[in-house]
């Protein structure tokens, strides 16, 4: 843990990690009959597989250096935990080699060390000596620790007492100021109210910026958007992609919604992909994007002739709007392939939306099966809050002036 | 942590003192200071827990001696209750300090799965904070041993260093049994079972020379028996523990109760005690959020 002369990083080569299903002997009556197995020379070497194991993470290599910014997703199980205790040294690794040079700080658990019965201020001192810090730094530091927090009144009171929030705000403004060499943080992104998150984020966010390496962890797909410069997508321990956030976040729903091929092998349609008219480019909330979707209708087949597109918000998983191609007056040919000119408005805030194609039956209302989905970054374009723009027009309306309220009339219908 | 498998019992120990111990010894402070102040607060009689263990055990050996002393028609010296004193609070200490290192890893399970910190600090808090117990009882047997006809002499130089060996076996036995407990958790349930039993195979009520020349033998091969049995002799009878001690109690036959060799048996236990159970510690601390 010596920072070496070309500054602080992650290094993460090659890394193999096993883990066993089940249990593990947890009794001595156990531990007799696996010693004469290792004594018969019946187990196999240490980094090969034997019964009951599995590969929790398989040949991951990647680097952080100073000033990047690494994401890491997939779905749950992919391995994103097991590789930030490798990386927090919580786990060595079966094979391969995993490094932090430079002092690590761990947005993790961040209050893992606390105990019930002492007070927030005793607190305060034992979680900041867990994660690394000097006690004199933690005095020079207490007062902005509990001012960030918000519990200025109760800080001699015992953290037994305190809200869920008062907890996890003390430990996450504990952690948040350790001024590390390294920065980890898993999942840590959702804590207290909406606006302590946000306050939260945006110190993540001073954080990530600041130059230092920093890897995360998150299912939240916007903020490793928004947060990071390299992404990683797992799955089943493997590393899928690398590339940029948006590129990792596409391919992961894409590979999401396509793995899932509920809706039987014999449908008439099919829906083979949906693209942007220029991919990866991000779009202005409030503007409109242009896709295209191709498929094949097979007329030996059964099940509906309708597709549907559904646009997703990616960090709350909501669906923003859905609607079918029969109800835009679209019918798709009796026969053969087919292409589809999709323009969306997207009048909702900025952030991850994913455009996800199904095929749709009208008769039930329901989707048949899905298609692949495309993603896109919406970035800040028309200043409004909200769920969704209502493309408002406003007129300044004289009074007394007759005109005032043709004159909007005119307006309203001059856009229809 | 260094990444080549390749490991040696003097790089271990380094890393262990060096990297380990010393960068973390806030956190030590810190985790002590924890395990002093919650089994303080919330407690009704404060400090008096601190002399209220080896109070019984005065109490419980006086009433042992009184039983034998009755049997045997002789009389109960001052100066054995003044010795038996002497030897409850290292044993309190031993017994305390294993109590709380056994569970000290297993009851910070949130802390062992998800933060790094050297492991070591969680067991060694545990018997650290145990002194703060100890040295409350050790003022107060030290102000209570004049009235038991006790003479403070030369001989109390021994005391730091039998302090010293008595804290390393613990601490020794300490990690390992910690250790031990995360991996099979039926060790807590002997350790409970031994620490019960253990005040009578450590001479605590009783002396070595009681039980005659070769039983007395086998009980000071417990490694905690020559410590306070050392403590014992220098504190109450001034004894050097340099020069060799033969007794004609008993019946009659002459027979050697005190031999410096018995010390060297036991500081030989306390120091490569400390070296190879910290090995294993460390050794097996790689592992640990896998078996937690």
């Amino acid at each position: 843990m010596v920072p070496t002369a070309s500054g602080p990083s992650i290094e993460f080569e090659g890394v193999w990690k096993k883990f066993q299903r089940g249990e593990l002997h947890d009794s001595l009556r156990d531990l007799i009959p696996a010693m004469a197995r290792r004594m018969m020379g019946r187990t196999p070497p240490k980094d090969q597989l034997s019964q009951g194991e599995f590969w929790a993470v398989r040949d991951v290599s990647f680097s952080v250096k100073p000033g990047e910014a690494l994401g890491i997703i997939g779905p749950n199980g992919a391995g994103k935990s097991t590789i930030l205790k490798l990386l927090t040294q919580i786990l060595t690794p079966t094979r391969g080699r995993c490094m932090i040079h430079g002092r690590a700080g761990a947005l993790i658990e961040v209050s893992a060390g606390f105990h019930p019965d002492l007070t927030g201020r005793e607190n305060v001192f034992l979680q900041g000596a867990i994660m690394g810090m000097r006690s004199r730094e933690i005095a020079r530091r207490f007062d902005e620790i509990v001012a960030f927090a918000e519990i200025e009144q109760f800080i001699d009171t015992p953290v037994k007492r305190y809200s869920s929030g008062m907890n996890a705000r003390l430990g996450f403004a504990i952690a948040a100021h350790i001024d590390p060499d390294v920065l980890v943080i898993d999942e840590v992104l959702a804590v207290g109210d909406v606006r302590f998150q946000t306050k939260a984020f945006d110190r993540i966010k001073e954080m990530c910026t600041s130059g230092i390496p920093v890897a995360i962890v998150s299912h939240q797909l916007d903020r490793i958007a928004s947060l990071c410069t390299h992404a990683l997508l797992l799955d089943r321990g493997s590393v899928v992609r690398r590339g940029t956030p948006t590129e990792c976040i596409e391919t992961y729903l894409h590979n999401e919604w396509s793995a899932d091929p509920s809706g039987g092998s014999n449908l008439a349609t099919t829906i083979e992909s949906i693209e942007m008219e220029h991919p990866g480019e991000p779009v202005r909330s409030g503007h409109s994007a242009r896709f295209l979707l191709r498929g094949s209708v097979n007329p030996s087949g059964d099940g509906p002739r309708t597709c549907a597109i559904r646009v997703r918000e990616m960090n709350t998983g909501k669906s923003l709007f859905a609607i079918a191609t029969s109800e835009c007056g679209v019918e798709l040919p009796e026969e053969g392939p087919f292409e589809v000119a999709i323009e969306l408005q997207f009048n909702v805030p900025a952030g991850v939306v994913s455009v996800e194609t199904s095929i749709w039956d009208r008769a039930t209302h329901r989707d048949v099966a899905r298609g692949p989905a495309a993603t896109l970054q919406l970035v800040e374009g028309i200043r409004f809050a909200g769920s969704v723009h209502m493309q408002p027009l406003m007129q300044l309306v004289q009074p007394r002036v007759e005109t005032g309220r043709s004159e909007l009339a005119n307006a309203v219908e001059s856009r229809n | 942590m260094p990444a080549e498998p390749r490991r040696s019992i003097v790089g271990d120990l380094r890393t262990i003192a060096v990297n380990e111990i010393w960068r973390y010894r806030e956190l030590l402070y810190q985790l002590t200071l924890r395990d002093i102040r919650i089994r303080y607060k919330q407690a009704v009689m404060g400090f008096g827990w601190a002399i209220f263990m080896p109070g019984l055990i005065v109490l419980a050996g006086t009433l042992v001696r009184f039983a034998m002393a009755y049997m045997g028609g002789s009389k109960v010296e001052l100066s054995e209750i003044a010795g038996m004193a002497v030897k409850a609070i290292p044993w309190s200490f031993f017994v305390g300090a294993l109590g709380f290192a056994t569970a000290s890893l297993t009851g910070n399970l949130q802390l062992v799965s998800k933060i790094y910190f050297p492991r070591e600090v969680l067991p060694l808090s545990a018997t650290l904070a145990q002194c703060f117990d100890t040295t409350i009882g050790t003022v107060t047997m030290a102000v209570a041993l004049p009235f038991l006809g006790v003479h403070y002499g030369i001989a109390l130089l021994w005391v730091p260093l039998l302090a010293l060996l008595i804290f390393m076996f613990t601490a020794a036995t300490a990690l390992f049994i910690s250790c031990a407990n995360l991996f099979f958790r039926d060790v807590k349930y002997i350790v409970q079972v031994l620490l019960t039993f253990g005040i009578f195979f450590t001479p605590v009520f009783f002396e070595p020379r009681m039980f005659g020349q070769l039983g007395g033998r086998i009980m000071l091969l417990n490694p905690l028996a020559p410590l306070l049995e050392g403590l014992r002799l220098s504190i109450v009878h001034g004894h050097n523990l340099v020069t060799p001690l033969v007794t004609a109690t008993g019946s009659g036959a002459s027979f050697p109760v005190w031999n410096p060799w018995y010390l060297a048996y036991s500081a030989a236990w306390a120091v490569i005690g400390l070296v190879v159970s910290a090995i294993i510690f460390h050794r097996a601390e790689a592992v640990f959020a896998e078996y937690v």
